[in-house]
């Protein structure tokens, strides 16, 4: 399928980027963002920046990618109402494929998992997706450092080979 | 590792896809579908989204 398919213990590095938002107190502003695709049977995005957001239960994207993938949302498989920067947005769920492709790499370098994300009505932000817990950060193990200005993503595995398994209580 | 860095100067209002390697904007149009439709299939080239205008304010996440 991909490049890196066979190489599932090497992690991604990716360096923060500066947001196109202006200067916090004179300062710029750097996110943790990764590169990914989406894919639906023979059509796919270009890549995007994805905002890692440890905040949000799902990934959610601009409802402008589920026509890049002809994607018809009135056939969806859930619908809710979510507050997403202040305001209240209508999303339809549909699995589709998540592609996660290197910081320096070709598009036709990466790492493929099917994932259920929410098409956001009428969203066409700073950035078109945020990756969040459900169909992201539960495929990989991702480390966040503004100290080291960098982010990692390795195999879902690889925290509890660093820390062991947690048990709750 | 060094951040990325991007000049966005020039583009406020306009949705941009940058060179992942150098944070350069390579594509910018108002209407996003045009940035999309270009940068597809293309190498190193990431949709990013839109620049937003001086007057808006900071969102903390994607707002």
């Amino acid at each position: 399928m991909s490049d890196l398919a066979n190489r599932p213990q090497e992690a991604l590095l990716y360096p923060y980027r500066e947001d196109p938002q202006h200067s916090r107190l004179g300062k710029p502003v750097f996110r943790p963002f990764v590169q990914v695709s989406l894919a639906n049977g023979g059509t796919s995005t270009t890549m995007l920046d994805g905002l890692i957001d440890t905040g949000a239960d799902s990934i959610l994207v601009s409802d402008l990618l589920a026509e890049q993938l002809d994607i018809d949302l009135t056939a969806h498989e859930g619908e809710t109402r979510h507050a997403v920067g202040g305001r209240t947005m209508n999303v339809r769920y549909k699995t589709v494929a998540l592609r996660l492709h290197p910081h320096d790499g070709e598009i036709h370098e990466r790492r493929e998992w099917m994932a259920q994300v929410g098409f956001v009505e009428n969203w066409h932000s700073y950035s078109l997706v945020l990756l969040g817990s459900v169909g992201f950060l539960d495929q990989f193990t991702v480390t966040a450092s503004r100290f080291a200005q960098a982010i990692a993503v390795e195999d879902r595995d690889a925290f509890d080979r660093r820390f062991g398994i947690v048990l709750a209580g | 590792m060094e951040p990325i860095r991007t000049d966005f100067s020039g583009y406020e209002g306009k949705f941009v896809a940058i060179d992942a390697r150098t944070g350069k904007i390579v594509l910018a149009d108002e209407n996003p579908r045009v940035v999309l439709e270009k940068a597809r299939g293309r190498n190193h080239v990431v949709v990013r989204g839109r620049v937003p205008l001086p007057e808006e304010p900071v969102h903390v996440g994607l707002g």
